[in-house]
């Protein structure tokens, strides 16, 4: 048996999405039991089976936030404080 | 400056930090540490759905080729193949936890060895009794089951969920359309439900178990939203004002309205049925049991042909 993960995606929705697992033989069965497990009221416009041996995945530490890199992000406080003294001045 | 620990990110083996990634709103998923108590805790809990889901699909199975008409076996048709679906897909999650593989829960099912709602113990005799377990029971399971997807912290469960009280949202609809025909029939439908109604009621409100242990795990991990009593409150609020509305009779001769608690208060209810159903001990159980031991056996030369086809491809 193998085990395949199941994504599928909404008619004009942009991206797939995981929705479950499933046990089968082989990929013709697999798709035949992923369509009648997880798509038997047209929950999905497309289906995407994804053997899960074949999945790599990250170590969670690799993909945790840089603390040593402000300068990745901008919370835009400096403009807004321009703006806010702008404003007061005019007034 | 705060002193407060921060909530944790992750999930822990720790009982400790896992209670607080829970009560911080965590969430955890398959490959994830997690404690032994909660993963066997889950995996039980998730077994026993699972198991009610199939055994309850093969009760429907069994009433497809008597429903009268075409569409009713059509629903009844579609019905079967949701609860089998949600059977699958529960044991795939439940199997995922790493306790047992999904073959060893459906033998250890088949052998006596596992437990399942006690709704699905009892001999659904008449048309009628199909429709209260259509929509009594399933009501109750609904419920239940929702109440679990409000918070469940088990990820992969909570999705699964999803799928399965949408379409539980249909066998609702479908249940009381069924009870619907039969409340508007000929005095004898009318009579043939009331009759089920008093086969059905009590193991209905039974679903719910009784009252909670207010340290139980599955309340603190939030798995379970709301204690059995609350939901089991709730359950009867809404269903006696319904069956009455049909104009059937609530087979409890203490039922009563209390004006100070503004609600409908049962008679003390007797556990003992229930705890026998947990036993694999409950008046149709064993029947129930060997009927779906002999279609696992009859069906092992579909898995015998998949295995083959599998090694056939592989080589």
């Amino acid at each position: 048996m193998k085990t395949f993960e199941v994504f599928l995606k909404k008619a004009g929705r942009e991206e797939f999405r995981h929705v479950g697992a499933m046990q089968a033989p082989d990929p013709e069965m697999g798709l035949m039991l992923a369509r009648e497990s997880y798509c038997r009221r047209a929950e999905g416009a497309d289906m995407w089976l994804v053997e899960r041996s074949n999945i790599i995945e990250a170590d969670p530490a690799v993909l945790a936030p840089n603390a040593d890199k402000p300068h990745r992000h901008n919370d835009g406080e400096r403009i807004a404080e321009h703006r806010r003294s702008t404003r007061e001045a005019d007034q | 400056m705060s002193t407060a620990t921060p909530t944790p990110t992750r999930s822990s083996a720790d009982l400790d930090e896992f209670q607080a990634f829970i009560d911080g709103g965590g969430m955890v998923e398959a490959g994830d540490e997690m404690p032994e108590a909660y993963r066997t805790e889950v995996f039980r809990f998730i077994e026993f759905h699972a198991n009610s889901e199939l055994m309850g699909g093969l009760t429907e199975r069994d009433w497809i080729p008597k429903a009268p008409g075409l569409r009713l076996k059509q629903i009844f048709l579609a019905k079967t193949q949701d609860e089998i679906g949600h059977a699958h897909l529960l044991y795939m999650v439940a199997a995922d936890m790493g306790m047992k593989s999904r073959r060893e829960m459906i033998e250890d099912l088949f052998a006596g060895k596992s437990r399942f709602h006690n709704v699905f113990h009892y001999q659904a005799v008449t048309w009628a009794d199909q429709i209260a377990v259509a929509f009594l029971v399933d009501a109750a399971a609904f419920a239940s089951q929702r109440a679990v997807f409000a918070e469940c912290t088990y990820g992969p469960y909570k999705r699964v969920l999803k799928r399965i009280v949408a379409e539980e949202g249909f066998h609702m609809r479908h249940g009381e359309e069924m009870l619907l025909r039969l409340a508007k029939g000929t005095p004898i439908q009318h009579a043939m439900f009331q009759e089920a109604l008093e086969r059905w009621w009590w193991p209905a409100v039974q679903l719910f178990g009784p009252d909670s242990d207010p340290n139980d795990p599955l309340l603190a991990w939030k798995i379970k939203s709301k204690p059995n009593e609350e939901l089991r409150h709730a359950y009867v609020q809404k269903y006696v004002p319904l069956l009455h509305s049909y104009g059937f009779e609530i087979p409890d001769r203490e039922l009563r309205y209390d004006d100070d608690a503004q609600a409908w208060l049962t008679s003390e209810i007797d556990w003992e049925p229930l705890k026998a159903t947990m036993r694999n001990g409950g008046p149709d159980s064993r029947r129930r049991i060997e009927n779906a031991a002999a279609n696992w056996a009859d069906t092992a030369w579909v898995r015998e042909a998949m295995d083959a086809s599998a090694m056939n491809s592989a080589s």
